[in-house]
């Protein structure tokens, strides 16, 4: 029987949900916050070894040799593993586009500073860096590329230079009359951004224990993995293993955001076992060599946008010409997240053409790695600062400008320029909650007042469509053609009514154990204590993906759902058959199966699975006496992008409208943030406190971005920032604890109507807080078009102004 | 990011280990003093301080304190910053080092840190550097030669560079009680809370029949070491208070910074502009306070 995944809560078999949709405390905080989960730093096994890597000073380089004779012979020194054996005995990186992947030691020549030369495992960690001391390394120092201008010309020195280029790739895509709406057009406006490199920073840094047993071929690698199916697959290409050969254990890990990397970390640590005759080897990444080197660098670009305005103050068009820095190669799928805006392009807006020019070109910075929202924050920081540019020169206040030209709801389903249909949505209201909740009238006012005193005071208004459940069909542009991205779950039933979910992720903070915890409770009505949350290694997990690409919560609930309607089922055929009637006539309601009409058949959940694990004569002829399902979700109704990359991508369309008020030091440059208002609609909201919790570390992220981080290089490629003294995360001091509210437009399509929700806030904040800087400044006749918005950038602004 | 090897020594007594570190320098052994570790933990374990041995002072509990001796307040070298941040002794007679206490770093950090650390450590973003220039701070010096004070401005050499030869410990600063009716600020630009300063400035001034009397000012963050400026205090010695003398005398002071820092976080130009402004903004504070 296949039965529809519910998409509302009430659909739920119990009287009134007691766990759906409440702030339940989290499950799994306590240990995670008290460190008593065994993050991989913790765990270690007899014999293991520790591993330290030589890293490249030089941005581009010839590797000329590499001796090593001192190293191997220091004692405690296991083995020392060089580019030699990695081309002996793995691939380059398969997560770049191809052609462009490098391999987890440089092979001949280095492209970044920080990349890993030689690695060795010791003892210790001291003893395998006192043993880098001892290697000498011999270079032949390259032209560098520096700057990815300069990437599109012919004569640059070339990075993969098999390639004979350093374009990655240049594409354009053009939805609609993008030309005629131009021409017909009563404005235009142009506008240059510069979003400079920032990027994820988790508490816990990558880390791994990985071991190659020599005796079978057989590799098993623990780690602070964010997706363990998937990197089982890549390693076994890239150590051209049977899929079946290797095994990944994600660990509990402090936070992920994309940044956690993992290939090259993996294979070094999992090569060096192999050289050191199985040992178990563990990686433990330091903060300077993620900085420099990890997976925490994303979103270097370059943009020149237009928009196409008509006198009534509809915008019609939206061009963007993007010049994408993607470091040394992009191992960390850094090219997915130019493709990633195609899924809401125009945003909240109606707007009828677009088009999308992207160059994605390699330089001897770090290569680039996915971040949280994958590449629409500096997107909607474009599209938001045009929409304020707009309203100014027409003389229409900025939340009006953009309600004139909101999708409405009666539209939807509605698909944009760039092909991808979003579900629901009632941006009129959100924008009406949160500028009440701001009092915009009175703040308009209040800024007047402060501006005549001469203080630099600014509100910004953004508005954002956050695609949720991602879809690698969205990434067609990069050269992934896949459609579907399965999440299963297992939902076994003990004996004593106890019930197990076992899922293929570990935790890392979002939540989702509890979130799981929630549905099965609520379907079979037991405690939420009677749940509990395993998680299963690669070998046995059922397929899954894991948090990204705001799907999980979405993906996860579908997958629970599905297993607990098939449980259902097989429990109704066992009851039917006991109590001697049709499964159709027995439903579960309250934690019982009941046969319809006759008050008191019945039986608990406890009693039916007890009955199928000890008395399986009584099962019908055939059944295993299992009372336990497994299911897979993925998302429906998606389809192959065309020739423009248009296609539904990602199932849901959440929305969110921020309204910041800051003011400015002129004699500094500092902004400081007075009064910060979010509300947003992501649909059913499964656990409010969770949702909360995304938005307010989203608008943390969006404030580093805004103000805050940068990854800084010198004229020569060098970096700059390799410590956290220097690359600024904001903390509780510089981070506005919002003012939230929300407004509930269920999703029609997605299991209990929820809306991915995990990166709604830094697709906004960002923009919010440019658009805020801008009204600030305006009465100067300066505007900001580049981020972080330091002090030093603004206060030279504001110099050029006097 | 493991310290390379180094021997380890935790002395009894300030004679131990002035005896250690002179046998030490004997045997042409490089030796560090461990006191908070704040600043040299991060330096060891990036090697870019790689001494052979390091003395940890942890145990010399005898220089763990604030005390009242007159005219001065005598600061142990070994007490953590938060116990001079919480002193209620600095509260009421030398609130600006209280303040420039409270102002250095993190609580945590302030816990561990050693207020001798910070003098020894002659970082030029110091908050004490500032303190110790506005306020006349002495320090005192134990060696093999026995004991000598030094006054601020010939303590200070250059980056994190401090008149304590390798076989001397500072054992105590020297604060000057401040007298009534001064009035003092202490303001600095840090990129996020709790960070190292761009720049900073000290003032302490009095009112003499409404003029400014005893005018110092002090810039710290900008260049080498911290640095009285004679230029700002000139302006403003025996003058009426007004803002337009406080944003001269901002600006005399930038013009007296010589080779301002640039970095990550700000231009030599930008250094420059924030000690304009935080000396002018300091100024304006101090005099409220002295009225
Ligand atoms: C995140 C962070 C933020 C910080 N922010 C600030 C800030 O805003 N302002 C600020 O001023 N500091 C700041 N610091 C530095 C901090 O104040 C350190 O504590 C201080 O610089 C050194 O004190 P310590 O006791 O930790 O000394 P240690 O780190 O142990 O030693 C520092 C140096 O001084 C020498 N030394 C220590 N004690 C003596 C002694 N008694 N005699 C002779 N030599 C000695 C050591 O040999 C070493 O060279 C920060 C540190 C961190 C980690």
């Amino acid at each position: 029987m296949v039965r529809d995944i519910p998409n509302s809560p009430d659909m739920l078999p119990i009287t009134s949900t007691r766990y759906v949709g409440k702030a339940v405390k989290r499950i799994e905080d306590p240990a995670l916050v008290s460190g008593t989960v065994e993050f991989i730093d913790n765990y270690s096994v007899p014999g293991m070894a520790h591993c330290a890597m030589m890293r490249s000073p030089h941005p581009h380089a010839r590797v000329l040799s590499v001796d090593t004779g001192a190293a191997e012979k220091m004692p405690g020194v296991y083995a020392v593993l060089t580019g030699e054996d990695v081309k002996k005995w793995c691939n380059p990186m398969a997560t770049s586009p191809e052609g462009w992947g490098a391999y987890c030691l440089a092979v001949d020549k280095v492209r970044f500073v920080g990349e890993p030369v030689v690695a060795v495992a010791a003892t210790s960690r001291y003893v395998a860096e006192d043993a880098l001391e001892l290697i000498d390394v011999e270079y032949e120092l390259l032209p560098v590329l520096v700057d990815p201008h300069k990437a599109l010309e012919a004569d640059s020195p070339t990075l993969f230079e098999e390639n004979k280029t350093n374009v990655i790739q240049d594409r354009s895509y053009t939805w609609g009359e993008i030309d005629q709406v131009f021409s017909e057009a009563d404005h235009v406006f142009t506008e240059k951004f510069r979003w400079n490199r920032c990027g994820a920073n988790p508490m816990e840094t990558f880390g791994c224990v990985c071991d190659w047993d020599t005796v079978n071929d057989y590799v098993t690698c623990r780690g602070s993995y964010q997706t363990p199916g998937f990197m089982a697959l890549g390693r076994a290409g890239s150590f051209n293993l049977p899929s079946n050969k290797i095994k990944v254990i994600s660990h509990p890990h402090g936070g992920s955001f994309g940044g956690k990397g993992g290939p090259r970390g993996t294979e070094i640590a999992a090569l060096l076992s192999r050289k050191a005759g199985g040992r178990p080897v563990k990686y433990i990444e330091d903060r300077v060599e993620y900085l420099l080197a990890g997976a925490g660098q994303s979103w270097d670009r370059y943009y020149k946008a237009s928009i196409a305005v008509k006198a009534d103050g509809s915008v019609s068009g939206f061009k963007v010409d993007l010049l994408d820095d993607q470091g040394a190669g992009s191992e960390g799928w850094g090219t997915i997240s130019v493709a990633k805006p195609l899924a809401a392009f125009t945003g909240c807006y109606r707007i009828e053409a677009a088009q999308y020019n992207m160059k994605l070109v390699v330089s001897n910075r770090a290569p680039t790695f996915a971040y949280r929202g994958y590449g629409p924050p500096p997107h909607n920081l474009v599209l938001e600062s045009l929409m304020d540019i707009a309203a100014r020169e027409l003389g229409v206040d900025a939340a009006e400008f953009r309600r004139r030209n909101y999708i409405q709801p009666e539209q939807f389903p509605y698909t944009i320029p760039s092909g991808n249909e979003y579900d629901s949505g009632d941006y009129e209201a959100v924008l009406d909650k949160v500028l009440g909740m701001a009092d915009y009238q009175a703040l308009r006012a209040e800024q007047e007042k402060l501006r005549a005193e001469g203080k630099l005071v600014g509100i910004g208004v953004a508005s954002t469509v956050e695609p949720g459940v991602f879809d690698w069909n969205a990434y067609s542009t990069v050269g992934v053609a896949g459609v579907g991205v399965p999440e299963g779950v297992k939902v076994a039933i003990d004996i004593m009514g106890q019930i197990t979910v076992t899922v293929g992720f570990s935790l890392e903070g979002q939540g989702q154990y509890t979130l799981a915890a929630q549905l099965v409770a609520d379907y079979f009505c037991v405690e939420m204590e009677s749940v509990r949350v395993a998680y299963a290694a690669t070998d046995v997990a059922p397929p899954h993906f894991g948090p990204g690409g705001s799907r999980l919560g979405v993906a996860m609930s579908g997958a629970i759902l599905g297993a607990c309607q098939k449980i259902e089922d097989k429990f109704a055929q066992v009851v039917a058959r006991l109590m001697q009637t049709e499964p159709g006539n027995v439903e579960l309601m309250d934690g019982h199966m009941r046969v319809k009409g006759v008050p008191g058949a019945e039986m608990h959940i406890a009693q039916v699975a007890g009955t199928m694990l000890n008395r399986s004569d009584l099962l019908p002829p055939g059944m295993e006496p299992c009372p336990e399902a497994t299911y897979v979700w993925t998302a429906p109704n998606r389809n192959q992008p065309d020739d423009q990359g248009r296609c539904r991508s990602y199932l849901t369309a959440a929305n969110a409208c921020h309204v910041a008020l800051v003011e400015i030091d002129p004699g500094t440059g500092v902004t400081d943030i007075l009064k910060y208002f979010i509300v947003d609609d992501c649909g059913t909201r499964l656990n409010p406190a969770t949702v909360e919790g995304q938005i307010q570390g989203g608008v943390a992220q969006g404030v580093g971005a805004a103000f805050f981080e940068e990854y800084v290089y010198t004229e020569d490629c060098q970096p700059l920032v390799s410590l956290f003294s220097d690359y600024l995360l904001p903390t509780i001091h510089e981070v506005p604890i919002a003012a939230k509210g929300d407004v509930v437009t269920p999703s029609p399509v997605a299991p209990l109507g929820a809306k991915g929700c995990g990166e709604g806030a830094i697709h906004t904040t960002p923009a919010t807080l440019m658009c805020a800087v801008n009204d600030a400044l305006f009465p100067l006749g300066v505007q900001i078009r580049e981020t972080p918005m330091s002090p030093n950038r603004v206060w030279t602004l504001i110099q050029q102004a006097q | 990011m493991k310290p390379a090897p180094f021997d380890y020594y935790a002395p009894d007594s300030v004679e131990e280990a002035v005896a250690l570190l002179e046998r030490l320098e004997g045997e042409d052994v490089e030796a560090k003093i461990l006191a908070g570790g704040q600043s040299l933990m991060p330096m060891l374990n990036l090697r870019v301080a790689r001494p052979d041995a390091l003395i940890d002072l942890r145990k010399l509990d005898t220089l763990k304190y604030i005390r009242d001796e007159g005219e001065v307040i005598a600061i142990g070298a070994m007490t953590s910053k938060s116990d001079a941040e919480d002193s209620g002794l600095l509260k009421q007679q030398q609130p600006l080092f209280q303040h420039a206490s409270y102002l250095i770093g993190h609580r945590q950090i302030r816990n561990r840190g050693t207020v001798g650390g910070s003098f020894a450590h002659a970082d030029p973003a110091a908050e004490y550097g500032a303190a110790a220039m506005a306020l006349g701070i002495e320090m005192k010096i134990v060696g093999p030669d026995g004991e000598r004070v030094v006054a601020a401005e010939d303590f200070y050499i250059t980056f994190l560079t401090a008149d304590i030869d390798s076989t001397e410990i500072l054992t105590e600063v020297r604060v000057p009680k401040m007298a009534p009716g001064t009035g003092w600020s202490f303001q600095e630009m840090a990129r996020r809370d709790g960070d190292l300063a761009l720049a900073g400035a000290a003032v302490t001034l009095r009112l003499e029949g409404g003029n400014c009397s005893e005018v110092r000012v002090a810039v710290f963050g900008v260049n080498g070491s911290p640095a009285r400026i004679a230029e700002a205090e000139q302006l403003l010695e025996g003058s009426s208070p007004a803002d337009e003398l406080f944003r001269q005398a901002g600006k005399a002071a930038a013009a007296a910074v010589d080779e301002p820092i640039a970095d990550v976080h700000g231009s030599g130009d930008y250094r420059r502009q924030l000690i304009s402004v935080l000396v002018a903004r300091c100024l304006a504070e101090a005099v409220e306070r002295a009225a």
